[in-house]
């Protein structure tokens, strides 16, 4: 069972819920309103990253001014140009929305199914026997390897791209959904075996909750490889999307138009981790917050 | 929140407990541990833990497992409250064999932020005892606010266990195991991980509780003090493998038990000589 990328997600949870704590702390103490802005935890990354931002910007645009051919490497002030237009035609909104929806359909579908399925892996030693193999070996297929089979079993409609997008989604989640199970806390298992509970009341009470971390986890890998493998399936099989606006620049070699279709998928990719973040926050925080306890 | 240590001590007194005869007039003992051995199995061999541990105790008794670690308490008590079988040998339950855990022996874990349901607050891990004990919810209310107050516990009912101290999550989780109403708490060193002034606070709050509920209580330790301040009698326990029950102590004196008193310090430097030529066994089973 590989549980490696479980690690680095849990510990920016608990990166997470600690700077949370430490912000309602700083904000019991009283103290001056712009001091306290700035000494919290929250504003600070926001101004460092802010500038950090601007620097890359502005050390770019010198290179691609002075250094590079601009034509290769158009400077940031030149992309920004080309993209409003963009941008106010409706041309990147529509596409970026064509995209956004395959991924959370794919998403979606791949996150529940793999939860279901992970749950019960989890559980059934048997079924975890028996499937197992075949999923250690078909993960090893990333979407990308799938995309000339799509094509031919769904066509170049949305179909494929669900189903892309459901491939690259299923098994990061199922595997992390297993471990999840398979590590919820044995005393804690036993402590409601012995207070009464049936195994069916430990599985959905217990079990299932104390996974809950690491199923938020591997939903957040897998929301990242959903947008690393969106792009390319809408490069090989699409007629919209990001993917496809990439292809078509790539074919007129407007290199200005591709560096706002890869600025437009940093955007959007990044949006979509802090929403789902925000979401797994706001639903789910008395599953996540002890996380930083144990 | 936590009073000091003496006042719940000072009204403990050595506990007369009612002892429950049978038609023939002979005494019903509530657990009987049967000359269990247990055997593990790994892929580096075989571990034989217990060998021949034999143990009666009785209703409303208060017993502590005392033994170096590595010694096979926690493997008994596990036996006891039916989560593992013995190899051979057997335990009984008011004279019916233990084959699962069931619901009128409670344990309670050292861990008390694991055994707890840390993504519910206090009262929902109250409810969720009754929930899956299957009581009446209309009674809910009722033993909650009862077994809440008992363990001091009412006024944080709203609050997560990552909220709690150390020692509240400790009391919460006996107050979560006595509102199903077991025979037995089955305490496996649960206040091992507390600082030593929370531990001695908890002693008196669960002898106060004890007193109160009649429950029988088994207390695995590696504490000999503790031990000496908590039991009725005390079990000890050889180091393993094949480890036994080799002495059983009762200790009548009243609670309670200041080490400064010279019969309880006589009491604790018989358990101690009673257990070193063990733990030089272990130390020399270590060096080689």
């Amino acid at each position: 069972m590989n549980v490696d990328h479980v690690d680095p997600g849990l510990k920016s949870m608990i990166k997470t819920s600690g700077s949370k704590a430490a912000i309602s702390m700083t904000s019991v103490v009283p103290s001056r309103k712009s001091q306290r802005l700035i000494s919290q935890p929250a504003v600070r990354p926001l101004l460092l990253g802010a500038a950090s931002l601007l620097i890359v910007f502005v050390i770019w645009q010198f290179l691609s001014t002075f250094v590079f051919n601009p034509y290769l490497i158009p400077p940031p002030i030149q992309v920004i140009r080309t993209a409003i237009p963009m941008v106010l035609s409706g041309e990147i909104p529509a596409d970026a929305a064509i995209s956004m929806v395959r991924v959370l359909v794919g998403f979606v579908a791949g996150s529940l199914s793999g939860i279901i399925i992970g749950v019960l892996l989890g559980r059934v030693r048997l079924l975890h026997e028996l499937l197992d193999p075949v999923l250690e070996l078909l993960r090893y297929l990333s979407p990308t390897a799938m995309i000339p089979i799509a094509v031919i079993w769904f066509g170049i409609g949305e179909m494929s791209k669900y189903f892309l997008i459901f491939w690259g989604t299923f098994f990061i989640v199922v595997i992390n959904t297993t471990a999840g199970v398979w590590r919820a806390p044995i005393a804690r298992q036993r402590a409601a075996e012995c207070l009464g509970a049936s195994k069916l009341q430990i599985f959905v009470l217990v079990a299932i909750p104390s996974a809950v971390p690491y199923i938020v986890t591997g939903m957040r890998v897998a929301m990242a490889s959903s947008f690393m493998s969106i792009i390319p399936a809408e490069i090989l099989a699409a007629d919209s999307g990001i993917g496809y606006l990439l292809q078509k620049s790539s074919m007129l070699l407007q290199t200005d138009r591709i560096f706002v279709a890869l600025l437009a998928i940093c955007l959007l990719g990044f949006l979509a981790d802090r929403l789902f973040r925000l979401f797994a926050d706001k639903v789910l925080t008395r599953y996540m917050t002890y996380v930083s306890l144990t | 929140m936590m009073g000091p240590p003496g006042t719940l001590m000072q009204r403990i007194y050595p506990r007369q407990h009612l002892m429950r005869v049978d038609d023939l007039g002979q005494e019903l003992r509530l657990l009987r541990v049967s000359n269990v051995r247990k055997v593990f199995h790994s892929t580096r061999g075989t571990y034989t833990a217990l060998d021949g541990a034999s143990l009666t105790i009785e209703d409303g008794e208060f017993v502590c497992l005392l033994g170096p670690s590595g010694c096979g308490k926690s493997t008994l008590l596990n036996i006891l409250a039916g989560f593992e079988p013995a190899t051979s040998g057997a335990v009984f339950a008011d004279d019916a064999p233990v084959t699962a855990a069931a619901r009128d022996r409670v344990m309670l874990f050292q861990d008390a932020g694991t055994a707890l349901l840390p993504w519910l607050s206090v009262e929902e891990n109250m409810r969720f005892a009754l929930r899956v004990r299957r009581i009446p919810k209309p009674e809910w209310p009722e033993v909650i606010d009862k077994y809440l107050h008992m363990v001091n516990l009412d006024r944080h009912r709203a609050k997560f266990p990552y909220e709690l101290s150390g020692g509240m999550r400790q009391r919460l989780q006996i107050a979560r195991a006595l509102a199903v109403e077991p025979k037995v708490l089955l305490m496996d060193e649960p206040f091992a991980a507390l600082d030593a002034l929370t531990r001695r606070h908890m002693h008196a709050v669960l002898l106060d509780i004890w007193q109160r509920t009649g429950k029988t209580v088994v207390f695995v330790t590696h504490d000999i003090a503790e031990a000496i301040s908590l039991a009725d009698r005390i079990a000890v326990m050889s180091v393993g493998p094949c480890s036994a029950i080799t002495k059983l102590i009762d200790i009548d004196l009243p609670r309670p038990r200041d080490l400064t008193n010279r019969k309880v310090a006589e009491l604790f430097n018989e358990i101690e000589a009673l257990l070193a030529p063990d733990l030089q066994r272990l130390d020399a089973m270590e060096a080689q």
